[in-house]
């Protein structure tokens, strides 16, 4: 029996198939059907895991790797055929080294924010985070989702701050991306100061390119190495607030161009009342009083002249928003500039900040450029309309990324999961908001269940030739079938 | 060797008989490039069978369908400097020669990227970028090449990569006439798009685009790429002047441009030189960084010239001479007064700290105008003083700590070619440590290390050879720190074997990349010299090892 | 040295492609950064710099032959030298010494440009370059009242050349050189029929006897006149007077000035006059042969040895020829003195400007070519709001006026006499 080997492989107390755990991995909060996976196993190293995945292989099983802890949103965890087994890495939390000269750690897959940081600050060192992650998100996760982080200025590639991994092909071999590949152990590696921090693939391929991004269809990473940043002496942190977008955008445009500042991104009210309330009563009282849009920057002082590098940045910054005849302020009635930057370097506290308005949200995020996110707010607005789903419960969030060579754009559609009008509406919207989104030129580079097919349908090249790279790294295509193009 | 009339006829078809020859005496303006000597035992790599002008991306996909009926090579190239760009494996092979394609067809300033054909040099872009208050980057190879060559096809390394990244981490979009004839827009543009992001959906094509380094045209033709761009603060044109009678190499500017500052900080030592510049490079304040490479003197008029100024500086005094292995050049651009004062305040904070003072020689304002071209601009390439280099022989990338190991442990090994005369030396017994940045150190830094000898003299040509075979045995002192070469320079893989010697040290990768060049080019049309082939040929062993073949053998 | 001796040059083109541009330094817009015509006409890297150095290793090599291919690429070139100066930015290495050989290899070998036969037989038997009768060759300075030095003697001889001679359009510039030097109190004359072909162009074609044979000729007519100095309008004149024959090792005896320098040299003393304004914005092209190309001969005989392990250096020094030391300011200054005049440098200049498209046999050969060539000088010049195009050298106007009635582009084509004439 499947279970057998599996426990032969794991340990007997890391196989679980109880009924309520095998309902609990069959779904999560996106709208993909729910799939019941047939058990779980939970491997505690990287020769489990290959050993697990060579059983796949064997077996023809189809396996799906998790890393974080529920909730989830966006259907890559959920089994999308049959007879599958989750691999949930969750239970792997070392955070194997922390390196704060070349400011660089390494950690297994289950390692969270919370627990990272808490690491990281003892060294002088901070983590490049996605904006308010839910506790139980994992960091490997977040990277090879390739969630984007607030740091724009600190983000040169889309797969920063990944670095190096070891990750386990559907073949079932091991290997080791960039830098840490070698004839010898990490810890070998170390004694000689290489401490797989250099990305670059081997010669003429970037193996961690084609993981990134993969949810866990080409391998099964089991240690990364990630970039982190310093942990600021000092920081400040401006509200910018405008009854229109555009103003804002012209504003990120001068922070991206010089990489001034750090954390940089703008919400509209509703967001910014769901990252700051803490009830749904909150949250409105918060959403009527805020201003429709709201841009956040953050001045972190590290380094030789911590507090002259934060004066100076604010100075600028408040030249380049008097430019655009913008008032950037410490504080505006609803919110302080503090305590969205203290939201910043942990996880969303409980509940997660998504599911405080109304308990259901779904998002729909694409990439575009700065300039076009007005024509999309404008888009998604009259889809709500159109599908009678009240504007004034969609959040957005932008995010400058690539050093503000594009942003990711999200609109969070919030509902009660409750009531199957809202439910139903929501799920509409994101049917037809992908489609019209795709069509306007946004960009799903992460091609989730409810816009993947669309996505795939604007990327035909691209869709062949990731299938025939399936079929080198994942031949039996037993790694989460069903997602992406596979 | 000649196609036969019906192939020759087929790609005349496609690009019209002007753009097409194989007439002999053009032939062999193809295949001789420095380097040849090193690899092929003479100037001449593999006579091409026709060389092709191709106009477009159609042309292109059009022709290469050709070569795979008909099983002729193909490679392309752009400017066309580097061996690996030219060789061929055997003589049933075509050149694209890309002149032709030389638009640029996309300055977009706001979002900061450029979309360019494949013969925009990276000086031309840079030129035309600092128009709209953008910057390109300052690649190592000299200023004819190619935008698309460096970003998509070879190495792509950066002087100014403390601050514009580099090996392929700027591509935002690529168009890629694959092996077998189809086109690949990757990401956006493949949707017809802007081309904003080359990543997805899914997983990034990116990373069988290239490494470290690109396909060296192994893996099809990009024939189109969309880079992001970085703030220049200088001047949006430039002048460079000389006085009358002057030698034109000393046309410099007369001083660093407004918007720039430039600071050569001179240290003690070795290790305070490198700390330092750790601290420099983490302070997220520079635009450029060198090491012992400050650029500060005038470009000599030739090597008499040079050698006639170095004997000047050694009869100065030890003194001086250690100034250089010792010297850094922190290039600091600022867009207001207030960014200005910060990072010069680093700059002298950071100095201070290390006990390093800024020499009058390195300091004064035509000389940090030197500094400052050499590093923002890409300049020529100086292969001048022995006729050939070595180029960054194992150059991995790494945390400055591992690379000071390797430079030390390299040095010792090069010290003794230099001692007995095969490479150039500067005699003064310093060791030069040098590392480029990258992101701020955040990915750590490329190790830099040359060695320059004469190819036509047999002694030195042995002696480079001996010298990189040491260095790239597997069996030896070297094989920890990384895949020497990456696929970039002495990538050739039919004369020195990297793939098949290191693959199996690292992670078996070239096994992976083997079964990547099989699925894209089913019918090895794409010349694999500087790439992988499906398959290994035979090759001479030691054991496992497989031994270099240099000299010139033909590959059917 | 002959054509196999520059192995060492070829084994070291290292391919880096600069002959093509123009030093990058000196870039200032994108559409005028290339260098050579030859390649931004042709595109095949043979037609570059760095593809004569891979011929001509080839050929040495056996791999190929002299045929119509490389008599094309050999002979599609201006001599023009603007890949030299890149090239030597870089490189101790000497491409345009190396094609100059490489064309004396051809002729030497009967490989011969059927055009430049024509012009070479009409050398031989009319002493000019321009295929006319010989006792035609004063009638440009009909009616002109100068010393005819068959008869009479002065201290200097103006020097009309070949072109200036025989093209009938031209004539109002060269009497008007002669005219301005003679009114400013010069003891000058000319040699009228006598005057015979420099031997420069022939010698750029390959017909190195031709030089020769001219040089020996000058020499002895000269000294014969009795003259001191030599003043002559064309550029092309003055480097095979100042530069070729001191090359060939003969030395010519006299001082040699282009009228450029001589003019100067009289506007200094004061006898020259500027008394009216000429209200235009001219920019000026400098001509190859005054400039780069007519920078003095370096003699140099030598060894080449190593010094720190691998530098090849040379003993004595070996000083190349780089551009530096044409004639680039003088031009300029008489233009700036001229009242009302304004003018405006274009990308490409001095050392690395963009040749006419006239030289090195091309306007006999290959006219489209060179008309081709000087449609891009023109393109230049408007692109800097040039109203007008002035050099000093009759082979650049004439190509240049070709190549304007060709295009239909209205700007004018002065030479440098003409604006000082018009000012005086």
């Amino acid at each position: 029996m499947a279970e057998r080997e599996l426990e032969n492989i794991v340990g007997r107390n890391n196989v679980l198939n109880g009924p309520g755990v095998l309902e609990e991995y069959s779904r999560d909060f996106s709208f993909v059907p729910p799939i019941k996976p047939r058990c779980i196993v939970k491997p505690a190293n990287v020769d489990e895991v290959q050993k697990i995945v060579q059983w796949a292989n064997d077996t023809l099983t189809p396996i799906v790797p998790v890393s974080s802890g529920s909730p989830h949103f966006r259907g890559d965890t959920v089994p999308a055929v049959d007879g599958s087994v989750i691999v949930d890495l969750s239970g792997m939390k070392k955070i194997i080294r922390v390196d704060p000269r070349n400011k660089v750690a390494m950690v297994e897959p289950g390692v969270t924010f919370n627990e990272l940081q808490s690491e990281l600050a003892k060294e002088g060192l901070s983590a490049y985070m996605p904006l308010a992650p839910r506790s139980s998100k994992s960091v490997i996760g977040s990277m090879l989702e390739r969630e984007p982080i607030t740091i724009p200025s600190h983000h040169w590639d889309s797969t920063d701050p990944l670095l190096c991994a070891e990750v386990v092909f559907g073949t079932g071999d091991k290997f080791r991306t960039g830098e840490a590949s070698g004839p010898d152990t990490v810890e070998e590696q170390w004694e000689m100061d290489r401490v797989q921090l250099n990305p670059f693939g081997h010669s003429h391929i970037d193996f961690q390119r084609l993981i990134a991004g993969a949810q866990g269809t080409i391998g099964i990473v089991t240690w990364a190495t990630l970039k982190c940043s310093y942990l600021s002496k000092l920081n400040r942190a401006l509200l910018v607030p405008s009854q229109n977008i555009e103003p804002l955008i012209e504003l990120t445009y001068q922070l991206v161009k010089f990489r001034l500042g750090g954390s940089l991104f703008i919400l509209n009210k509703l967001n910014l009342a769901c990252l700051l309330g803490r009830s749904p009563r909150e949250i409105q009282e918060l959403r009527d009083t805020l201003p429709p849009w709201i841009l956040f920057t953050s001045f972190e002082g590290y380094g030789v002249l911590p507090e002259e590098k934060v004066a100076y940045e604010e100075g600028d910054f408040r030249d380049m928003a008097r430019l655009c005849r913008l008032k950037p302020e410490t504080a505006i009635p609803g919110a302080s500039a503090e305590d969205v930057l203290r939201l910043l370097s942990r996880p969303s506290p409980e509940p997660y900040w998504k599911t405080r308005f109304k308990g259901g949200c779904h998002d729909i995020f694409f990439l575009t450029t700065l300039d076009k996110t007005p024509d999309f707010i404008i888009a998604m607005s009259d889809l709500a309309k159109l599908h009678e789903y009240p504007v004034e419960d969609t959040g957005v969030y932008i995010q400058p990324i690539v050093q503000g060579t594009s942003c990711h754009c999200e609109f969070n559609l919030y509902y009660d999961p409750n009531n199957p009008a809202e439910v139903d509406a929501a799920r509409q919207i994101v049917s037809a908001g992908s489609e019209e989104i795709a069509k306007m030129g946004g960009f799903f580079s992460r091609p989730y269940g409810a816009w993947k097919d669309t996505a795939y349908r604007h990327a035909a090249g691209t869709l062949t030739m990731q299938k025939k790279i399936k079929k080198i790294f994942d031949p039996n295509e037993i790694l989460n079938p069903g997602k992406l193009c596979f | 060797m000649k196609l036969a009339k019906e192939e020759y006829q087929a790609l005349e078809d496609i690009v019209g008989p002007e753009y097409i020859t194989q007439e002999p005496v053009i032939m062999d303006t193809y295949n001789q490039v420095w380097g040849n000597k090193f690899f092929f035992d003479e100037k001449h790599s593999v006579r091409p069978a026709a060389v092709l002008l191709p106009a477009n991306t159609g042309e292109i996909s059009a022709v290469v369908k050709v070569c795979n009926k008909y099983g002729i090579l193909f490679k392309a190239f752009s400017s066309g400097f580097e061996y690996l760009s030219l060789s061929l494996v055997n003589e049933k092979g075509i050149l694209f020669d890309l002149r032709r394609m030389n638009r640029v067809i996309e300055i977009d300033a706001k979002n900061m990227r450029a979309v360019v054909e494949p013969y925009i040099s990276v000086y031309r872009l840079q030129f035309e970028a600092a128009r709209y208050g953008l910057y390109s980057g300052r690649i190592g190879v000299g200023y004819s090449a190619g935008v698309v060559a460096t970003e998509c096809c070879h190495h792509g390394c950066q002087h100014s990569m403390v601050f514009t990244s580099g090996y392929g981490r700027n591509i935002l979009g690529v168009e890629w006439v694959l092996p077998t004839g189809e086109v690949l827009n990757m990401g956006t543009g493949d949707g017809g798009g802007d081309l904003f992001s080359a990543d997805g959906p899914g997983f990034s094509l990116r990373g069988i685009l290239r490494g470290r380094t690109g396909a060296n045209g192994g893996h099809g033709v990009i024939t189109k790429v969309s880079v992001k761009l970085y703030p220049w603060y200088g001047p949006p044109e430039w002048e460079q002047t000389k006085q009358p009678g002057e030698p034109p190499s000393f046309g410099q500017l007369d001083k660093v441009p407004d918007g720039y500052k430039v600071f050569v900080p001179t240290f003690n030592n070795l290790d305070d030189t490198l700390d330092a510049s750790e601290e420099l490079c983490r302070a997220e304040i520079l635009c450029g960084f060198g090491i012992a490479i400050t650029g500060t003197a005038p470009f000599s008029e030739g090597n008499d010239e040079e050698w006639a100024m170095m004997q000047k500086a050694l009869n100065a005094g030890p003194r001086d001479v250690g100034s250089i292995p010792n010297s850094v050049v922190a290039v600091i651009g600022y867009q207001s007064l207030g960014e200005l004062e910060y990072r010069e305040k680093c700059v002298k904070a950071i100095t201070e700290k290390w006990c390093g003072r800024f020499l009058p020689g390195f300091n004064e304002p035509r000389a940090l105008a030197r500094a400052f071209a050499d590093m923002m601009w890409s300049n020529g390439v100086n292969l001048r003083a022995t006729g050939d280099f070595l180029p960054s022989s194992s150059s991995p990338d790494g945390s400055p700590a591992m690379l000071k190991k390797l430079a030390l442990q390299e040095a010792e090994i090069k010290d003794r070619y230099e001692q007995s005369g095969a490479f150039l030396t500067f005699g003064s017994g310093l060791r030069m440590v040098s590392w480029r940045p990258e992101e701020h150190l955040s990915t750590g830094a490329q190790g830099i290390s040359t060695a320059q000898y004469d190819p036509w003299n047999p002694a030195s040509l042995e002696a480079a050879r001996d010298f990189i075979n040491e260095i790239f045995d597997p069996r030896g002192e070297f094989n920890r720190y990384g895949i020497p070469s990456r696929g970039g320079c002495l990538q050739i893989e039919p004369v020195t074997h990297i793939h098949q010697n290191w693959g199996p040290l690292y992670d078996n990768y070239d096994k992976w990349l083997m079964k990547i060049k099989k699925m894209l080019d089913p019918n090895t049309v794409g010349d694999w010299t500087a790439y992988i082939p499906p398959e290994y040929p035979d090759y001479a062993k030691e054991g496992n090892y497989v031994l270099p073949s240099y000299g010139k053998e033909e590959k059917r | 040295m002959a054509w196999q001796d520059y192995v060492h040059d070829m084994q070291r083109c290292t391919r880096c492609s600069y002959c093509k541009w123009i030093p990058y330094r000196y870039m200032r817009n994108i559409d005028f950064m290339e260098g050579c015509p030859s390649i931004a006409r042709y595109n095949w890297h043979a037609y570059a710099a760095s593809g004569k150095f891979n011929m001509a290793y080839s050929l040495l090599q056996g791999r190929i032959e002299i045929d119509d291919t490389f008599l094309d690429v050999l002979y599609k070139c201006c001599m023009d030298g603007s890949c030299d100066v890149s090239c030597k930015v870089q490189q101790d290495i000497e491409p345009l010494q190396l094609m100059q050989e490489l064309r004396i290899k051809c002729v030497e070998d009967g490989q011969l440009v059927p055009a430049h036969m024509v012009v070479i037989e009409g050398l031989r038997k009319e002493d000019n370059m321009m295929q006319s009768p010989k006792d035609e060759r004063a009638k440009w300075a009909e009616g002109l009242d100068v010393k005819d030095l068959t008869s009479e003697s002065a201290e200097v001889v103006y020097h009309a050349g070949c072109r200036y001679s025989f093209d009938e359009e031209l004539w109002p510039v060269a009497r008007a050189g002669l005219t301005l030097l003679r009114d400013a109190g010069v003891d000058i004359g000319i040699m009228g029929v006598e005057e015979a072909c420099c031997g420069g162009r022939a010698y750029e074609l390959g017909y190195a006897g031709e030089l020769t044979k001219y040089a020996e000729h000058q020499i002895e007519t000269f000294r014969t006149a009795g003259v001191k100095t030599l003043v002559t309008p064309c550029s092309d004149c003055y480097a095979a007077f100042k530069v070729l024959y001191d090359k060939i090792g003969k030395k010519l005896g006299i001082e040699v000035f282009h009228i450029t320098q001589y003019i100067d040299k009289l506007i200094k003393e004061g006898k020259i006059k500027f008394t009216k304004e000429v209200p235009l914005t001219v920019t000026y092209h400098d001509p190859c042969h005054l400039g780069r190309l007519g920078e003095p001969w370096v003699h140099w005989q030598g060894k080449e040895y190593k010094v720190m392990g691998q530098m090849i250096v040379h003993d004595p020094p070996k000083k190349y020829r780089r551009g530096a030391n044409g004639v680039y300011e003088t031009p300029r200054d008489i233009l700036k003195s001229i009242p009302g005049l304004k003018l405006v440098e274009m990308y490409r200049i001095k050392e690395y400007a963009w040749c006419c498209g006239a030289g090195g046999g091309v306007i006999d050969a290959y006219p489209d070519f060179a008309v081709w060539t000087g449609a891009e000088r023109l393109r230049e010049a408007n692109a800097v709001g040039a109203e007008a195009i002035v050099s000093a050298c009759p082979w650049c106007k004439r190509n240049f006026l070709d190549a304007a009635r060709e295009t239909g582009d209205k700007i004018e084509v002065y030479d440098i006499i003409e604006l000082v004439q018009k000012a005086v």
